[in-house]
């Protein structure tokens, strides 16, 4: 087990957000989170990720306690994230941004260049890596944010809708990176909208509705359980409008 | 590497001209406002570091330059030692009060912060302008002649041109080294976004905290400079509110979070500032200030990167198309 | 006696802190804006006020109207001129400009009526009343009294009317609210346009009893800031509260330390509230 979270509970003011959430990772998985908007995913994934501290429940990473740690103690033990709108440092070039991540486990300039360089060869960057972040459209944003927690060396990866507002081809390639990513032996959670993409990508997946996990398991058994549809029935606006809202 | 090697020989070529400067124009008059401009640059500089790196906007800086202008004059009045000495407990109060100032701050949004350094310095400089020890409105002098070669009293201001001008090197050497370390890219990823920082495992109140207490450091060594060349501190000049604005003034107008920023600001402000105070009778009209706000306000609306930004445009224009999203949304 | 007319004197004073604090801290709350200039609002406010009565001697029922009517032109021009445009720029900008802003205003007000102190002449509101055997200020009484009901009431157009929770709206969720149909742009104009304008008349209102020079908005800034900071960002009733407590500390420390003291007292206090409460005393955690 690689991370577990039991009775997770996020309460804002009087709405509960997340309800009595248990989830738990085996290492080397590709698990999806899913459910329609407001279900709760965003709020689970950033309880999972430190940036807010559950009103109660508990989380285990690796043995360890970090329900209460902040995101930075979060990242030195190997828990990456992205978010669901980027967030790249405008004013730095590509190749900064993913320095910045590589000095978490280099502190001198010239090794965290090269572990930088080795995640932008992996992820395609490295032709363009002398420009400001800012340069770059939604796709290469997300893609740059996915290189820059990489070269954190994550065991654990946290990718908040890394495919939301991507057309076809981009979608297909940035599946492709998820895979490689997969196969250098690190454990995704993935948290999408788009039901089409987590079948293909995740083994095993976690549906959450009103702040509750309300199914689990293999991807092809979850489609067919009668309360997800229920939960997506009438929602189906939302899921066609969702990639198209995601672009700024 | 072409553009770093140029980068070195423009250094090298400002470096030669500011040592020469003085034997060029040897006149006492063009000495005083060449110390003026290399104390200018290196209070700027070491603004930059908080304010323009970190991108914490200080607006109390006059309380670390002011501790370190009273603390030489105050050990020479406590114990007649050279005050020179006080540069050292300058610094140590500086770095208590960066310390005061930081560690509650730095937890909050940076409003709070600008809010707390502009609350802080005003307290001091009202609690210094009544308390007797420290000379209360009057302020404190040092020796009136020299009585050894520690009182650093010079015939002629061609020393401290070139003290000023070492402080100057020392801050900016610093500057680049942090601009290619951990901390300097630690520094400049929060203040692009704190939240993203934190998730790359970037402790971003110690980084913060760290940016400031340099940065007080020298602007703390630079007031003890300053105090020791002129022997002389009161509340205005050494913790009035003119003091932090000129730093930020002249990091902003060259370009803040850049190296050269606050050197290019500085050679553009102290000429025109010297040109001013020559037509228009001094800074007792006020003039200056409204000039120091006028500039401040136009910078933060239409230039907020500085001059040194606009040059880089007005190149990048020329020399080649810059990159459009189009391209690069295709080369991602 | 003494004390308690000094109590009084203090609330008195510290009701107008409230009206131009809330100003502040309605700014703060919406547009996450710290305006470094507002201290000079009010400053500006007393010197329309002072204008007003040398050019066509006016009594308070006109030059207060025209004080709170030119600041709100002053505060509408800040923020299309300048506010929209560096709200989108990096942190530096926001405060740089109106940190300048402060400047600019502050030494032009020194050039045009010298950094010397004025006082308006006697207006038609003089005298002094004696309530339960001490004595209290007409001016300072009606001063107090206008600026207590005038914060009151801007909180009533916040939480009442439609405007006002639209306003709130806003600063709640912008995205939200622009679904809704509200233009986030209009909102913020109309928050510069209160904020300044209470600072306006706040100006006034301190101008007919105390002495002033332009110098006298750099304190009233820093202390609508130890106000905000008391009473947590963004709320109107927590300014009101923190204003009439500042007022008082303010007081009871010249009362009892000397006047050099009641700015060294406030200063040192909301030192110390950053220390121990950040989110101030009445803010959310």
């Amino acid at each position: 087990m690689l991370l577990e979270a039991s009775a997770v509970t996020k309460q804002f003011g009087g709405f509960r957000a997340v309800s009595d959430a248990s989830i738990s990772i085996d290492e080397g998985e590709i698990v999806g989170l899913i459910g329609p908007n407001g279900a709760g995913k965003s709020t689970m994934f950033n309880c999972l990720s430190g940036d807010l501290p559950p009103t109660s429940g508990r989380i285990v990473y690796d043995g360890r306690d970090v329900t209460r740690a902040s995101p930075e103690a979060h990242a030195r033990l190997g828990i990456g994230r992205t978010f669901q709108v980027p967030v790249t440092f405008e004013d730095m070039t590509i190749l900064e941004n993913v320095m910045v991540g590589a000095f978490l486990r280099h502190a001198g300039r010239n090794a965290a260049h090269a572990a930088a360089m080795d995640i932008l060869e992996m992820t395609g960057l490295a032709p363009i890596r002398d420009r400001p972040a800012r340069s770059l459209g939604t796709p290469g944003r997300k893609r740059l944010e996915i290189a820059r927690v990489l070269a954190t060396r994550p065991r654990l990866l946290l990718l908040d809708e890394a495919l939301a507002g991507l057309n076809a081809n981009e979608i297909a390639s940035a599946i492709q990176l998820v895979r490689a990513i997969h196969a250098r032996g690190i454990t995704l959670i993935v948290v999408e909208h788009v039901m089409e993409v987590i079948m293909s990508l995740a083994q095993r997946v976690l549906v959450f509705n009103q702040g509750r996990v309300i199914a689990s398991g293999a991807a092809r058994d979850v489609v067919q359980d009668a309360e997800v549809i229920r939960a997506y029935l009438g929602q189906t606006q939302w899921i066609a409008a969702a990639p198209a809202a995601a672009v700024p | 590497m072409r553009n770093a090697s140029r980068a070195a020989f423009g250094w090298l070529a400002l470096a030669a001209g500011a040592i020469v400067y003085p034997l060029v124009l040897p006149g006492a008059f063009y000495i005083d406002v060449g110390t003026t401009l290399l104390l200018a640059a290196a209070t700027a500089a070491a603004w930059n570091i908080i304010g323009g790196y970190a991108g914490q906007v200080s607006v109390g800086h006059a309380m670390f330059f002011g501790a370190g202008a009273y603390l030489p004059l105050l050990v020479y009045k406590l114990w007649q030692w050279p005050p020179i000495a006080g540069l050292p407990f300058g610094i140590v109060v500086s770095l208590v009060l960066a310390v005061l100032v930081g560690m509650p701050t730095f937890r909050l949004q940076g409003h709070y912060f600008s809010m707390a350094t502009i609350a802080v310095a005003e307290l001091i400089r009202l609690v210094v302008a009544t308390a007797e020890p420290l000379g209360a409105a009057i302020g404190l002098q040092g020796p009136a002649v020299g009585r050894g070669v520690w009182d650093l009293t010079f015939r002629s201001g061609l020393p401290y041109y070139y003290l000023f001008l070492a402080l100057l090197a020392m801050v900016l050497a610093t500057s680049w080294w942090l601009q290619r370390s951990r901390l300097g890219f630690y520094l400049r990823s929060l203040r692009a976004s704190e939240r993203a920082a934190r998730s790359l495992g970037v402790p971003v109140r110690r980084c913060k905290l760290l940016a400031l207490m340099l940065s007080a450091a020298f602007t703390s060594a630079a007031g003890s400079l300053y105090a020791v060349k002129t022997g002389f501190v009161d509340p205005e000049s050494g913790l009035g509110i003119l003091v932090s604005v000129q730093m930020i003034i002249v990091a902003a107008l060259g370009g803040a979070g850049t190296l050269f920023g606050p050197v290019l600001g500085a050679l553009i402000l102290i000429p025109l500032q010297t040109l001013t105070n020559t037509y228009f009778g001094g800074e007792g009209s006020g003039l200056t200030y409204i000039l120091y706000g006028g500039a401040i306000l136009l910078i933060a609306r239409f230039e907020p990167g500085g001059l040194l930004d606009l040059v880089y445009r007005a190149r990048g224009l020329f020399a080649k198309p810059a990159p459009s999203s189009e391209q690069s949304r295709h080369a991602a | 006696m003494i004390l308690l007319q000094v109590i009084v004197g203090g609330l008195l004073l510290g009701a107008i802190y409230a009206l131009f604090s809330s100003g502040l801290t309605l700014i703060w709350g919406m547009m996450n804006f710290i305006n470094f200039a507002h201290g000079e609002f009010v400053m500006l406010g007393m010197y329309a006020a002072f204008v007003m009565v040398l050019w066509f001697h006016a009594g308070p029922l006109a030059f207060i109207p025209v004080a709170a009517l030119a600041l709100v032109a002053v505060g509408l021009l800040v923020y299309f001129g300048v506010i929209r445009s560096v709200m989108r720029g990096p942190m530096l900008a926001q405060i740089l400009s109106t940190f300048g802003l402060a400047l600019l205003l502050r030494y032009l007000a020194f050039w045009i009526f010298s950094a010397n102190f004025v006082s308006l002449p006697p207006t038609a509101l003089r005298g002094t009343l004696r309530i339960g055997g001490i004595l209290i200020d007409v001016p300072q009484l009606v001063g107090g009294t206008t600026a207590a009901a005038l914060t009151i009431a801007m909180h009533l157009f916040l939480t009442r009317t439609r405007a006002g929770s639209q306003l709130l709206a806003v600063a709640e969720d912008r995205a939200a609210a622009m679904l809704m149909g509200i233009r986030p742009d209009r909102m913020q104009a109309l928050a510069w346009a209160i904020a300044a304008g209470s600072a306006g008349i706040a100006g006034a209102l301190i101008a007919i009893t105390y002495p002033f020079s332009p110098s006298i908005g750099e304190v009233f800034g820093l202390t609508a800031f130890v106000v905000v900071t008391f009473g947590g960002f963004g709320s109107v009733p927590g300014a009101l509260i923190a204003g009439l407590l500042i007022g008082l500390i303010q007081a009871l420390s010249a009362f009892y330390l000397g006047p050099i003291y009641k700015d060294i007292a406030v200063y040192a206090l909301f030192i110390a509230v950053l220390w121990v409460r950040p989110q101030g005393l009445m803010g959310k955690a």
